[in-house]
């Protein structure tokens, strides 16, 4: 066997793979807009309903996208405002606060809560709703509410890690400024350290909406529903995206509504991808303003 | 001053402690709510008996079976397949190539599992059916495939991630000796970062264990053992998500606790092991 | 084209956020006006297509009106229905009496239907006996070509066990024998149509109002499953469709029934594919 040899199958195996993973990536996104760019219309959102009509809630949208999307970004918004206090303020606490001896558990537990099965804690969001509509609030339901919370669990370990990562690779000519002209660590916090990794906590915030814009098995567990409308308040049941492409995938009645479910694919993975090109633009827009600051 | 100061810490550390809290509470919830189940003493038979509840029988052993298979085969096809892409990019990245195929896997994390589930649906069942003519082309094997796409983002991540923390010097050491690339991957690059590709791969048998939606929608859901790659088969989480659908006090019902345990456990397993392998990892990729 | 839309799509996102509220126009609805409610729906997979056009009249009716359907199965609509967590819930079987007494349920029907065991419409095989019927589904006949088609496996499909039309199929045509353990679970009738519809190979059996040209009905012991043979009882495997309440039914959930029970309603539940009461 001469080196060579090795050095080709190795070169020819390395190209065969790579061409492989994005073949498949290709053709999938290939395949669902040669399937969907037909159905990417107004009508496919609104239906019949005028566009402003919906917009005013004058008149519902009953056979459009408007409602899923109207219940995505419900949601998002929700477990968001959830997430990133809870997420910031114990990032904060592992980085700057923690005693060395309980990081180490704290980051485990963080990390075991990245890795539970998304339909878990949907079991779990689900259980606690019927305990409590059984002991204590019988007016409370799975809702949207109930939905966000579950999603802020299930994104939380992201804004943690983030916030704490950034905050614990500062350099420590950052670090050490304001402290040594007289600031207290919590004014060294908010005025210095947050802001400068504020790029790194921003990303981790726009990949966790990525994920509360994807995740389907927490809500079909917690109060997403075939039809419900524009939700009225957030203990409502709502419509979510990507709800409705599983829905459809399973119970479609004809060729349009399979078209749709196309057009509903092609809507959230242009909604996750841009989020996730934001994610990577504010990281890198941003570290080099820090950087490059007078 | 000094009382702005612990007010704050307080609240950090509250928060902290809430969500610390959380991961502990959602096991503990789960176990008190599978408790009439385990004080029956019926936990080891629950976990290796057949389903078949006309006949009284609330065995999870097809379902256990039926993840590990789905998770495994992804794993095996996923495994080459990433090794050769993280080559590509760590190792190779002919005339620069390598970066923007990692731009590409970067963002293929992005794609939501629904949608690798629909295409599964209306693209890849229809082909495994014909392909192979046995079967409904809901099954295993095309569970697997779509879940060694998901999957693979994560794995090639941390392989180039562990590629990348091998001492350029020793490359240049491999490179003046006069070594092959072959010889530099044995005997410099896989030493010094087998452990890191070991984490890699079993936080995504993590991932493609915890996945509900790929396998709930073409994997079939039947609750046979299965006997071959082209057999229908139901996944634990495909099972939480059909089960809870229907019923909310009966034993079956309580299986799906009992499902979420035995899942808890396996991926806090995965990841307890994951830091002894590899203690300096410093993101953690996606879930 | 698909940048002008998605502009246009992302400015609506913003404007969601300025919420108004709005009112519209008349004769059976007029007793929903001044209703505000929210009314929830959940069960029985094979009534959501009479719910969803029933809703939606109701609703372009009156926009303050919101009624939100989910499907789960009936054993879901009886138990949630049950436990409070929705207003009404739908059921293809009656409920139990055990479920009757522990809930206090009210069952009401407001339409008759079949369920008919379906294949693929590419299948050769048109006709079974029922002892065929139960050999494909307890998994003893494996084979098209035993029964006179292609020679392919046969793929079973069949419902979870909260299901109505599984529990009626069950007693009424396989009279109480296995499913085998290999058949593919499927999670509504909807869902049981496409699957159905996708493979060539397959035997499922869905509602008969579900039925149309993408699937085709077997013609079970010499009867064709349709509406007629159902409502003229030649076909035997029928079940009425209903809708249980918690107590006695009142307020919008009332005058939802009651909509369901009147003229239009059961217009609706008759363009559907099911057999009205009235």
């Amino acid at each position: 066997m001469k080196p060579e040899f090795f050095d080709r199958l190795f070169n020819y195996f390395s190209w065969g793979c790579s061409i492989l993973l994005v073949g498949a990536v290709l053709t999938i996104v290939g395949f669902l807009i040669a399937n969907g760019y037909q159905s990417l219309n107004l009508h496919l959102i609104f239906d019949d309903t005028r566009p402003l009509d919906a917009i005013f809630l004058k008149s519902q949208v009953f056979d459009g996208l408007f409602p899923a999307i109207a219940g995505t970004l419900f949601l998002i918004t929700l477990s968001i405002i959830v997430a990133i206090p809870l997420g910031l303020a114990t990032g904060i606490f592992l980085a700057e606060y923690c005693p060395p001896k309980i990081k180490g558990s704290f980051s485990l537990l963080f990390d075991i809560l990245a890795g539970i099965p998304s339909i878990v804690v949907g079991l779990f969001g689900f259980c606690v709703t019927i305990f409590l509509h059984h002991y204590f609030y019988t007016r409370l339901f799975p809702c949207l509410l109930i939905s966000a919370l579950s999603l802020a669990f299930l994104v939380l370990p992201y804004i943690i890690r983030t916030t704490q990562i950034s905050l614990e690779t500062l350099p420590l000519s950052v670090r050490l400024t304001a402290p040594s002209l007289g600031a207290t660590k919590l004014q060294n916090i908010f005025y210095v350290l947050l802001p400068s990794s504020l790029s790194g906590i921003l990303s981790g915030i726009i990949l966790s909406i990525g994920r509360c814009a994807e995740d389907t098995a927490v809500i079909m567990l917690t109060g997403a529903v075939a039809t419900a409308g524009i939700p009225k308040s957030v203990f409502s049941s709502f419509e979510a995206l990507p709800f409705y492409i599983y829905y459809i995938s399973s119970q479609y009645s004809d060729n349009s509504e399979l078209m749709k479910g196309y057009g509903a694919c092609l809507i959230l993975l242009f909604i996750c991808i841009s989020l996730f090109v934001f994610a990577h633009w504010i990281k890198k827009r941003l570290s080099q303003k820090i950087l490059y600051r007078p | 001053m000094d009382v702005k100061e612990t007010i704050f810490k307080s609240v950090f550390f509250a928060a902290s402690i809430l969500s610390a809290g959380i991961t502990l509470f959602i096991l503990g919830f789960m176990i008190v709510l599978a408790l009439p189940i385990l004080k029956q003493g019926l936990f080891f038979d629950m976990l290796t008996g057949p389903w078949a509840p006309d006949h009284g029988l609330f065995g999870l052993g097809p379902m256990i079976i039926g993840t590990i298979c789905i998770a495994l085969m992804a794993l095996v096809i996923s495994f080459p397949v990433s090794l050769g892409c993280s080559f590509f990019i760590g190792i190779l990245n002919p005339r620069g190539l390598g970066k923007w195929l990692k731009k590409i896997i970067e963002s293929m994390t992005a794609v939501p599992t629904v949608i690798y589930g629909f295409v599964g649906i209306f693209f890849l069942v229809p082909l495994v059916r014909e392909l192979f003519l046995k079967g409904s082309g809901m099954c295993i094997l095309s569970a697997a495939i779509m879940l060694s796409i998901l999957i693979s983002p994560t794995m090639i991540l941390f392989f180039v991630q562990s590629f990348s923390m091998v001492p350029q010097n020793d490359l240049n050491a491999v490179d003046a000796l006069g070594g092959n690339t072959a010889q530099k991957f044995f005997y410099v690059v896989l030493p010094h970062s087998w452990k890191g590709m070991l984490t890699g791969i079993i936080l995504s048998f993590g991932r493609a264990m915890g996945d509900t939606l790929i396998a709930l929608m073409i994997s079939g859901n039947s609750v046979a053992f299965p006997g071959s790659v082209l057999d229908s088969a139901r996944t634990l989480t495909a099972h939480i998500a059909l089960i809870i659908a229907a019923d909310f006090d009966s034993i079956e019902f309580k299986t799906i606790f009992l499902s979420s345990i035995f899942l808890y456990i396996m991926t806090s397993f995965g990841i307890i092991m994951s830091r002894f392998s590899f203690k300096k990892r410093k993101t953690i990729n996606e879930t | 084209m698909i940048i002008r839309n998605l502009t246009a799509l992302l400015i609506f996102m913003i404007m969601l956020f300025f919420l108004v509220a709005g009112n519209c126009f008349a004769g059976e609805l007029d007793r929903f006006k001044g209703e505000k409610q929210v009314l929830r729906i959940s069960g029985g997979t094979a009534h959501i297509p009479v719910m969803k056009e029933a809703a939606k009249r109701i609703m372009t009716f009156n926009p303050d009106i919101r009624i939100t359907i989910a499907g789960g199965g009936s054993g879901a609509g009886i138990k949630q229905v049950g436990e409070g967590l929705v207003d009404i819930g739908n059921s293809g079987r009656k409920a139990t009496e055990a479920e009757i007494n522990k809930y206090g349920l009210k069952m009401i029907k407001w339409a008759i239907d079949g369920v008919a065991a379906v294949v693929n419409p590419k299948n050769l095989v048109k006709t079974l006996t029922r002892q065929q019927l139960q050999d494909i589904f307890s998994g003893k006949i494996a084979n098209w070509k035993e029964l006179g088609g292609n020679d392919k496996p046969i793929n079973v499909y069949t419902r979870d066990k909260a299901s109505g039309t599984r529990s009626i199929f069950w007693k009424k045509a396989l009279e109480k024998k296995d499913i085998t353990s290999r058949a593919n679970v499927v999670v509504s009738n909807g869902a049981m149509k496409t699957a159905v519809n996708n493979d060539p190979y397959s035997i499922g059996y869905v509602s008969v109002g579900f039925i149309n040209d993408s699937v085709f009905a077997i013609v079970l012991d010499g009867v064709k499953p349709t509406m007629d043979s159902v409502k003229q009882g030649q076909y035997t495997v029928a079940r009425g469709l209903y809708s249980n309440t918690k107590g006695d039914v009142k307020g919008l959930a009332k005058k939802f029934i009651d909509y369901l029970l009147g003229p239009e309603g059961q217009k609706i539940a008759l363009e559907k594919g099911f057999i009205p009461v009235s």
